[in-house]
């Protein structure tokens, strides 16, 4: 049952970073902060890669063994589905917005808007997942579920060939402006 | 070692006069496992992490890698391999990084060890942070710089079980990933955890065993994944719905 574990932690890492970009955000809009672009790219990078490289994935697995233990929960299960599916058209919003922003500081409350309205989408999504159907999924799985699950996380874990999200999260740690990281550093500096 | 484990407490109490602050707590730590302590402000964590540390008077027994400790002393507690990471950190603010990660090593030094050079690189290694401002005075230092530097300078120390006090406290979420990211890498590489924290969910994710305390008693115990799908826990320290909104809005 360490799958539980691990999504709750991936839940986590996606939370900081969204509570980063927030931060940041405000303290630019009230003249703090000067933006680093790159490390907003880096940061709404990791919110799509590792949402849909590392963390999807197991969702999906899990979701899809859950299904077929209990009709409990099919809803929710429904609505999570379709949000993966609509999750890169999400985050191609956001991204966009940064490109305008990128290119025109003076776009920065539409890059705030978009920020705000993707922030809420995922932060609603995560809760329905750990209110609804992580608690679900610790009851219906039998044992050998969660060794079939257990496995597939371990070897998503090791999957040497994809990003190193560690690496570029330790990046981000060390770019972001006190008191959210370590002391702001350009990030395209730290390459 | 006649156990399993590297640190064993049992009916440990503490009083501040007449009050008792900390009552006949029993817990132990398995070799290269965290263990993690939640409960409210107040419960008695930090006392009890204190008293363990030979930092406070207590009566019970502390048993160290299956030696009986009858009166825990700080410096006696250290040179058996425990160490404590307090939860203020206390730094020296106009010591430099180097100096404060030096005075880590001193007991070490003084029992005719001569590896701090070498320790210190292992922490630089762990805190890349602290190696590019080793001549800075730690009081220049940022939140998540500190609590870095806190952590290394208890591994200086080269400690078997190293002992967390709210290592997440007053840290933004970002930072709290990296330190427990650490936590976990210290882990790996054979340090055994005790870990206080009012951050449950965090606490719960990293450690494979829990206590919970309150009012200084144990309320309940258990393998921490069991605690984080447990109702009483869920409702009193998780409040899922209102944590994590708050986490996320933050």
């Amino acid at each position: 049952m360490n799958a539980l574990r691990i999504l709750s932690d991936e839940h986590q890492s996606l939370a900081a970073v969204l509570h980063a970009i927030r931060f940041m955000l405000k303290d630019i809009a009230a003249g703090k902060l000067e933006p680093d672009r790159a490390l907003f790219q880096a940061m709404v990078h990791y919110l799509e890669a590792y949402a849909e490289q590392r963390h999807h994935p197991k969702e999906d697995r899990l979701f899809a063994i859950l299904k077929t233990r209990t009709a409990q929960g099919a809803e929710a299960l429904a609505t999570l589905s379709a949000e993966h599916a609509a999750g890169p058209e999400r985050i191609a919003a956001l991204r966009r917005a940064l490109a305008d922003f990128t290119a025109d500081p003076r776009t920065l409350d539409a890059f705030a808007a978009a920020f705000d309205q993707y922030a809420t989408f995922y932060r609603t999504h995560m809760m329905l997942e750990e209110e609804a159907v992580l608690p679900l999924a610790h009851h219906a799985l039998t044992p050998a579920d969660w060794a079939e699950v257990d496995a597939f996380f371990a070897e998503a874990e090791t999957d040497k060939g994809g990003e190193d999200f560690s690496a570029l999260f330790d990046r981000l740690v060390e770019c972001a402006p006190e008191p959210i990281g370590l002391g702001a550093r350009p990030y395209a500096a730290t390459r | 070692m006649t156990t399993g484990n590297i640190l064993e407490v049992k009916d440990l109490s503490v009083a501040y006069g007449k009050v008792e602050a900390v009552s006949k707590v029993s817990l132990s730590v398995p070799r290269g496992s965290i263990v993690t302590v939640i409960g409210p402000n107040g419960a008695g964590k930090t006392t009890t992490l204190s008293a363990i540390m030979g930092l406070r008077p207590s009566s019970g027994r502390v048993t160290v890698d299956g030696t009986v400790e009858t009166v825990p002393e700080v410096e006696r507690m250290v040179v058996r391999g425990v160490n404590l990471v307090p939860e203020k950190r206390e730094l020296f603010g106009s010591m430099t990084i180097e100096d404060n990660l030096l005075l880590g090593g001193f007991q070490r030094h003084r029992q005719g060890h001569r590896d701090q050079r070498d320790t210190m690189e292992e922490v630089y290694a762990l805190f890349p942070r602290l190696r590019e401002r080793r001549q800075q005075a730690a009081g220049t230092l940022s939140g998540g710089e500190r609590q870095m530097l806190a952590v290394g300078r208890a591994l200086m120390a080269k400690p078997t079980l190293l002992m967390l006090d709210e290592p997440s406290l007053g840290l933004a979420p970002l930072i709290v990933r990296e330190i427990f990211r650490i936590i976990a890498e210290l882990r790996r590489r054979g340090v055994s955890i005790l870990l206080v924290e009012q951050n449950a969910r965090a606490a719960l994710q990293a450690a494979d065993y829990a206590y919970v305390l309150e009012n200084g008693a144990v309320k309940i115990h258990g393998a921490a994944q069991d605690l984080a799908n447990d109702p009483r826990i869920i409702e009193s320290y998780l409040g899922l719905a209102s944590k994590h909104q708050e986490r996320l809005s933050a």
